[in-house]
């Protein structure tokens, strides 16, 4: 494989693709540090609720299960990204992180973990680098597998553009509905978001931040009645 | 106590993901060759400020307050740290005093390095600074997300992915459909499943029928038919059509560990 490429791209031929920085068979390793690294976020997210690698959206999943509300969706959709991205970035060449190791390994396999009552991993430091990465090796060699026996036999990029505009387009839903959110819990708060918004899009910022930030500071000032809890 | 542990903890995680980040971000420049790892859309903004340290870094900046607020706010640092800062920040030490693309951002050792420094920083900057916070005024911030979040995890997401797998051809369309409402039965979210169908009708319109897609379709399966099982979705369906549950289905779930209720 790797031969018929450097006969095939002489203009490459400066980069040595047996090497660590450039060969297939370092990838796993590259896998494997961002996997720990991932996974020990997940890790102070359970402990210290700070540091988790991912979405507000992807990450409230897994915060639905902490408080009692089953981990099955995190589980699932995780494990599916995983899955799906494995194949894809072995296709073509590029491994989507957002999705294979910070929502699969970062929220999916925590979540299937925690719901099978497994929390050492994830409630311990050292632990959680080392199951992240051994996950992480696991799957790079899974893609180089795959990579070996596919390249080359398939064009396709699996729609992956399609999905990638779909995120990116969910993305942008996610400003709005927290200022919805925010006018709802109650009108300061609501006041502080739209404004935050307001001062964050004249800047050319992504609203949800300043959304956010607005109701943060308005929340402190006049905090939001405690809600009964509800079940 | 809590702080130190929180800061030592962030630069280990920081620097081994931002070396990750960095070499594989580099490598995505020789890819299909290389394998590298990233994101396309990483790929296409490196491309659209390559060259230019400033814009590499007030690309990564915007960024950078949007995780700064969500970190603070719920704890979770967005993907925007992995896909977006780290790479552009790296990208943007290395090209100062008007370096080549080619010798920095193209180079997985030096990207490696430079990300493994700003990862260790950046994380441990948003990690502490986000644990300072006093407690109620995350609370606010939870309050106010995790409605916004729900709603679009359930049922925003699904649309917009289903939607797009409509416009996306009669294949995906179809698979789509067909993935997403079981996904949405099974599993309580229509989103992998969307995304599943949107894998194969994609796959299959660009590469026909080939090994890999008949492969694809048939774990996609396996999928859905071990998570149904495991979750007892089996039993459920059974029920809702009113019929009896067969005793040896009863007999398997409880092998599995999961009783049966009649």
């Amino acid at each position: 494989m790797i031969d018929r490429q450097m006969v095939e791209s002489p203009d490459q031929n400066q980069l040595n693709l047996k090497s660590f920085w450039y060969g297939d068979w370092a990838f796993p390793i590259f896998v494997a540090f961002i996997s720990a690294g991932i996974f020990a976020g997940t890790h102070m997210y359970y402990t210290f609720h700070v540091g988790a690698f991912n979405d507000v959206a992807i990450v409230a999943m897994l915060a639905a299960g902490m408080k009692g509300g089953g981990y099955g969706a995190a589980a699932a959709f995780g494990a599916s990204f995983l899955f799906a991205r494995i194949l894809e970035g072995s296709l073509v060449g590029i491994l989507d992180i957002g999705g294979s190791i910070q929502t699969g390994i970062g929220i999916g396999i925590p979540a299937l973990m925690l719901g099978a009552g497994i929390t050492a991993p994830v409630q311990s430091f050292p632990l959680a680098l080392i199951t992240g990465a051994l996950l992480g090796l696991i799957t790079g060699y899974i893609i180089i597998g795959i990579r070996k026996f596919t390249v080359g036999q398939s064009d396709s990029t699996f729609g992956a553009d399609i999905m990638m505009g779909a995120g990116n387009t969910s993305g942008r839903f996610l400003g709005p509905l927290i200022i919805l959110s925010a006018c709802t819990a109650s009108i300061p708060v609501g006041v502080g978001s739209v404004i935050g918004a307001a001062i964050f899009y004249a800047w050319k910022k992504p609203i949800a931040g300043g959304a956010i930030l607005g109701a943060m500071i308005l929340g402190a000032f006049f905090p939001i009645p405690i809600p009964p809890i509800v079940k | 106590m809590h702080f130190l542990e929180i800061l030592f903890e962030s630069i280990i995680i920081g620097a081994l993901v931002g070396f990750a980040v960095g070499a594989g971000a580099a490598r995505m420049f020789h890819a299909p060759t290389v394998q590298g790892m990233g994101a396309f859309r990483t790929l296409g903004e490196l491309n659209a400020c390559a060259g230019d340290a400033a814009s590499h870094f007030s690309f990564g900046l915007g960024f950078f307050f949007n995780a700064w607020a969500s970190v603070v706010g719920a704890g979770a640092f967005t993907q925007d740290v992995d896909h977006r800062i780290i790479p552009n920040w790296s990208a943007a030490v290395l090209l100062r005093k008007g370096k080549r693309p080619e010798d920095t951002l193209h180079d997985p050792k030096k990207m490696a390095i430079a990300g493994a420094i700003i990862g260790a920083i950046v994380v441990a900057f948003l990690n502490s600074t986000a644990a300072a916070i006093p407690k109620s005024l995350q609370d606010v911030a939870i309050q106010v997300l995790v409605p916004a979040a729900n709603l679009l995890i359930n049922p925003v997401m699904p649309v917009i992915f289903w939607l797009a797998a409509l416009d996306a051809g009669k294949r995906s369309g179809l698979w789509g459909t067909i993935f997403g409402g079981a996904a949405h039965l099974i599993m309580g979210n229509a989103v992998p499943g969307v995304v599943l169908g949107i894998l194969i009708g994609k796959g299959v319109d660009e590469a026909g029928w080939s090994k890999v897609t008949k492969i694809l379709l048939t774990s996609v399966i396996l999928l859905f038919v071990l998570s149904g099982f495991f979750r007892g979705f089996d039993v459920n369906l059974v029920k809702g059509f009113h019929m009896g549950i067969p005793g040896w289905l009863a007999e398997l779930h409880k092998m599995m560990g999961l009783e049966v209720k009649k």
